[in-house]
């Protein structure tokens, strides 16, 4: 990865991860622009408890569906629960699905990718096969299916959402570890002598990896949206917790009779973070190979 | 405050709309005049046993018993008087001294729509239809100790019953066991499906006002008068049942004119309903209870002052507020208020959340256990109520938690085979106005409304000897006792009935409540 | 590789494909370990009349065994029926396919109508206002929920703005369907002459499609100038240009290049797009397979779930199947990959 190369007219100007964050976002604002409202989400969520001016979770039967204003800055929903607190509150669930389905992604789909590359053979073909069938699924269809069979855990979700994931990660790997596999390098390690899974995890992983990084943010955003989907249609996160789409299921019922603050807000919200993570994946992407975006899903 | 039941019965103000007729009421398609009718669903079967989403509504137009309601009307409005029961199909009977056999003489000429008259035959046939499936209407037959039904000639059937019951009467007044042109039905019947259930899933053949004509599955049914009824014809001789599963999109439908009538509106929606110039609402007292149920042969609840605990942890105006929009009657009793007997001296549960808290204490519940309010989508009161029930026990350090199931789910368990949900929603409220009949669905431990294990021998004996007493006095004295002890014990956490409201065009009138919520199309007219 | 032996080599492959999905999904629905019987007998049953029902569906059995006996019904065309609304789940299906295939198209149709010009003119002058534009509304695109779009069109076109009907469906509550010929109600509305039903199928029609535009248009945004850009820089292209062919030529050639790519990728865009479409219908009360779908899965009706689960893969098989028909015919070059 080449390095950014500062205009050489000006002088260092402060710190220098200050300019090689600069440099990046003058390559790619959308990058920048991502990072940064994700920051901001971040932020939000971890202050959130402190922030929120009533209990997300707090019913209140005698102030149902008020309008926002007041006390109530985003109006309050269908039991008396303020929208703002809420929609903060929201957040910090976001991430608390997003990054453990993630992970989790990672976990299978990065050692399956680096073995099934390497190895080929049955191995490969079998899971290639395993992978192309779940293609031919929606995948809201068979996240929907499995967490309506299994329960409305959110480690139901948090697995479902991860497992699905999977294929795109070791897709990805594989395609590098594919690539790399008759490099000189590794032959030469190979030639040393190296156990096989050393290889994999020390001399191919690193390189192999970035593929699979910028991708997390795609498959961030894909968590959020699909988790807030799921609670949509009922069959995830249940209320009172706090989550987007939990949210925008009550307010469709109100949506179309007037009180629209209960469903547009969460909406928002949701919105603007997996813009940010899309927008965050979508320039990580273009920094590491703009020729190359992944067709994977 | 004692209410007095016939002011409840004769309902609130009625809110009529005033002003603009600006949309057409009714459209005439084809000959006659057409009712429009949105609702949650197409009927999904026409077999009053059997029911399904849908069944009741329509079946209740078509199926018409041999007695009925006597009538008064009130500010220009009719109601129901369920101190007179007159003929219906049947003109007359007799009860021999003992009261166990009843002779019902049928009024002649009585036509089906496929033209064959109404014999005894065609009651025995329907009863026997009941009997066999074993479901609905061989509740009822069992509620009114009704054990065989028999032709004695062309215009007389005779009841025979295990004992005395001042409920048959009224129980006849139903749509089930539905009376039906067994002539017809057993053109259809096979060796397989001896009553014609198939059939019976798309057609009716009853001797009632309507008659099905058409039914598009999962879209719509069109239901048409029979024009061999025995009375006047009715004003709408059309009626189009049209499936819009959007509470608010049928709303929008009843305002813009294309339907003109719309069952149990969404609360949220009546106040401003009530000011719409296009739309007439109308409320009548509720007569079924929504209701949180504890079962009592489940930890923690199998101690009674847990549930009474409870009982006083709720605040009963505050959910009427939040979840009905001030659009319900506080509960007092499991007989509802429109009902004879009815008497909420015993209800003290008002809110006092130290009181709960200190009961807890003595009973040394357990402030760690996770308690879980199952509630469905089958009312849409269900997940408010819930949640805000749940927040009222948090708030005296019960670790309580509103979860959901399906629908089927919540129908499986609270049926009287299982019956093993420690705590959850329903809605349920008696057919029959009879403080008798109130309680044996309820309260009896053989009740089929019961769900939640409540099982008193003390309530059951006073149950099953009213059954059988023909003294009002004694009945009146052994439901009181029943109330009594049933609050006691507080099995359920009592809320509230919800008012019935009808949304309709503004120039429809003649609307006339049932005890089955359901609106009679033979009332309706334009006027 | 001749069309024929191609087809027939798809098909061997995908039956196992199917048979495995299915018996997939069969095990899926019955994890929760929902009991249907007590829904299917009623509140009033017995406990003898539960056990009868019980076997009478065979749910007394092994699960292979009744696995075994769905598959031999599947295989006769008969998918059982659905325990909610007790009709057959084949034919419930077939009378929503109509309404799905008509949205998908319409949908489809328009998404890449704006999608792939917008997509090659991105491509065609890179890192400028209209491709970074372009980009920014497709990254949007892939942001917004779909439901909550369809909801917020709702509120604002039929609540707020009252241009819109209320989403109920394909047609206004009056109107009768026109005689049935394609099964889009505005096509038969037009062929029949039905001014009336035309225009209030074109009314239904506009805010669903209009969603379903949106969301398809993104991705194919996205990757039709993925493609484009690469077949610009590709060896063909630069030789062309090194050879001092016109611009326009130039990009006559890159798009002709594209088409297959592209092609592909709609095809396949396609089976995901029904899983959006679905959460579309579902919020207009569309009437089609995936409002039907959905229900069905978060009402736990197993059968109907297989039977819908079973017609998307087909779908899907079938999508694949005539895109890979389509590259080989338009491209002999690539008929080897198989």
């Amino acid at each position: 990865m080449s390095d950014a190369a500062l205009p050489a007219a000006r002088p260092a100007l402060g710190p220098r991860w200050l300019r090689r964050v600069i440099g990046i976002s003058r390559r790619s604002p959308t990058l920048a622009i991502g990072a940064a409202i994700l920051l901001c989400f971040a932020a939000l969520a971890i202050v959130a408890p402190w922030l929120v001016p009533h209990d997300p979770i707090a019913a209140n039967p005698r102030n149902v569906l008020a309008a926002p204003g007041g006390a109530h800055l985003m109006g309050t929903d269908g039991n008396g629960m303020d929208v703002f607190s809420r929609v903060l509150a929201g957040a910090a669930w976001a991430f608390g699905i997003a990054i453990p389905a993630v992970i989790v992604g990672l976990v299978v789909g990065v050692p399956l990718g680096l073995y099934t590359g390497y190895k080929g053979g049955w191995a490969d073909e079998i899971i290639m096969r395993v992978f192309d069938a779940l293609r031919v699924f929606p995948s809201i269809i068979l996240a929907l299916a499995v967490v309506a069979a299994a329960g409305p855990l959110l480690l139901n979700v948090v697995l479902v959402i991860g497992f699905l994931d999977s294929p795109v990660f070791a897709r990805v790997v594989r395609a590098e570890v594919l690539a790399l596999r008759n490099s000189t390098f590794v032959e030469s390690a190979i030639a040393a002598g190296n156990p096989t899974w050393r290889i994999l995890f020390v001399h191919i992983l690193p390189n192999a990896i970035q593929g699979a990084m910028a991708q997390s943010a795609v498959r961030a955003a894909w968590a959020v949206r699909i988790s807030a989907t799921l609670a949509f249609l009922g069959v995830g996160i249940q209320p009172p917790t706090p989550e987007w789409g939990a949210m925008i299921r009550q307010g469709a019922e109100y949506l179309v009779t007037g009180q629209w603050w209960v469903g547009i807000f969460p909406g928002i919200a949701l919105i603007l973070m997996v813009l940010g993570l899309n927008m965050l994946g979508d320039g990580l992407q273009d920094l590491l190979d703009p020729r190359r975006k992944a067709a994977s899903k | 405050m004692a209410l007095e039941r016939r002011d409840l019965l004769l309902g609130t103000a009625a809110l009529a709309a005033g002003s603009a007729l600006s949309a057409p009421a009714v459209h005439a398609q084809g000959a006659g005049r057409t009712l429009i009718l949105a609702a949650p669903g197409a009927p999904e079967g026409f077999d009053g046993d059997a029911l399904r989403p849908g069944t009741q509504e329509v079946v209740v137009q078509c199926y018409e018993g041999l007695t009925r309601y006597g009538r008064v009307i009130r500010d220009g409005r009719p109601y129901l008087n369920p101190d007179v029961i007159e003929g219906h199909l049947a003109e007359s009977w007799t009860t021999s001294p003992d009261g166990k056999t009843w002779v019902f003489r049928l009024r002649q000429g009585i036509r089906s729509p496929f033209g064959n008259e109404l014999t005894a035959e065609d009651v025995e046939w329907s009863w026997a239809k009941s009997f066999a499936q074993r479901r609905t209407g061989a509740f009822i037959a069992n509620v009114s100790n009704v054990t065989a039904v028999k032709a004695l000639n062309r215009y007389d059937v005779e009841f025979t019953l295990s004992a005395p019951s001042m409920i048959l009467l009224a129980a006849l007044t139903l749509y089930v066991p539905g009376i039906y042109d067994s002539t017809e039905a057993k053109k259809h019947a096979t060796a397989d499906d001896p009553w014609a259930l198939r059939w019976m899933e798309t057609n009716t053949a009853g001797y009632g006002a309507y008659h099905v004509e058409s039914v598009r599955a999962g879209e719509q049914a069109v239901i048409v008068a029979n024009r061999n009824y025995f009375r006047e014809q009715p004003h709408f001789q059309r009626v189009i049942y049209r499936a819009v599963p959007s509470a608010a999109s049928r709303i929008t439908l009843l305002r813009s004119g294309q339907v003109q009538w719309i069952h149990r509106p969404l609360l949220q929606q009546v106040a401003e309903l009530r000011s719409a110039p296009r739309v007439k609402t109308e409320d009548s007292f509720g007569r079924t209870i929504a209701s949180i149920r504890m079962n009592m042969g489940i930890a923690p609840f199998t101690d009674r002052r847990v549930r009474q605990a409870f009982n006083f942890a709720v605040d009963r105006q505050a959910l009427i507020q939040g979840v009905f929009f001030g659009l319900a009657e506080p509960a007092r009793s499991i007989v509802p208020p429109i009902v004879a007997g009815y008497d909420p001296s015993f209800f003290n549960y008002d809110y006092n959340p130290q009181r709960a808290r200190q009961l807890l204490q003595e009973a040394n519940f357990d402030f760690n256990q996770q308690i879980d309010i199952l509630y469905s989508q089958i009312f849409n009161w269900e997940e408010p109520m819930s949640i805000q029930v749940a927040s009222q026990l948090q708030q005296i350090g019960v670790r309580a938690r509103a979860t959901r199931i399906t629908d089927s789910d919540m129908r499986a368990r609270g049926a009287p085979a299982r019956q093993d949900m420690p705590m959850f929603s329903f809605e349920d409220g008696p057919i029959v106005l009879d403080p008798v009949y109130s309680n044996f669905l309820l309260t009896h431990s053989r009740g089929v409304s019961n769900r939640a294990r409540f099982a008193n021998p003390q309530v059951d004996a006073a149950i099953d000897e009213a059954r059988q007493s023909l003294d009002p006095a004694r009945r009146i004295e052994l439901m009181r006792t029943v109330q009594r002890i049933w609050m006691e014990e507080a099995p359920w956490i009592v809320t509230a009935y919800p008012t019935v409201w009808e949304a309709m065009a503004p120039n429809i009138v003649g609307w006339c409540p049932h005890p089955d919520d359901h609106e009679r199309w033979y009332d309706l007219r334009v006027g | 590789m001749p069309i024929g032996l191609l087809i027939t080599r798809r098909v061997l492959l995908v039956v196992p494909l199917l048979v495995a999905i299915l018996l997939f999904t069969f095990l899926l629905v019955r994890i929760g370990g929902q009991d249907p019987v007590g829904l299917l007998a009623g509140p009033t049953a017995t406990q003898a009349e539960i056990e009868m029902i019980r076997a009478q569906l065979a749910l007394d059995q092994p699960i292979w065994v009744q696995f075994g006996v769905y598959f031999g019904k599947v295989l006769q065309g008969d998918l059982g029926s659905s325990w909610l609304s007790n009709r057959p789940i084949l034919t419930e299906l077939l009378e929503r396919a109509p309404a799905t295939f008509e949205l998908l198209f319409w949908g489809v149709l328009i998404g890449a109508g704006i999608g792939i010009p917008v997509g090659l003119r991105a491509a065609f002058r890179p890192d400028g206002a209209f491709d970074q534009a372009s980009r920014f509304l497709s990254l949007l695109g892939f942001s917004i929920p779909t439901y909550w779009l369809g909801l917020v069109m709702l509120f604002v076109f039929f609540f707020l703005l009252e241009w819109a009907p209320p989403g109920m469906g394909r047609l206004s509550l009056f109107l009768e369907q026109p005689p049935a010929v394609t099964g889009s109600y505005l096509i038969d509305g037009l062929i029949a002459a039905q001014w009336d039903v035309a225009s209030s199928a074109f009314a239904q029609l506009v805010l669903p499609v209009f969603c379903v535009a949106i969301i398809s248009a993104a991705p194919i945004i996205k990757q039709t100038r993925a493609i484009a850009l690469e077949v610009l820089s590709s060896d063909y292209i630069r030789y062309a240009r090194a050879q001092g062919l016109p611009q326009h030529e130039v990009r006559r050639m890159a798009l002709r290049n594209s088409t297959t790519p592209i092609v592909t990728f709609v095809g396949t865009e396609l089976t995901g797009l029904v899983g959006t479409t679905s959460l579309i219908e579902y919020v207009f009360a569309w009437g089609g397979m995936g409002q039907y779908g959905l229900s069905a899965i978060i009402q736990n009706d197993f059968a109907a779930i297989q039977g819908y689960v079973l017609v998307l893969a087909l779908f899907s098989v079938l999508v694949f199947l005539l895109v890979d028909v389509i590259v080989m015919l338009t491209e002999p070059r690539a008929g080897a990959r198989a």
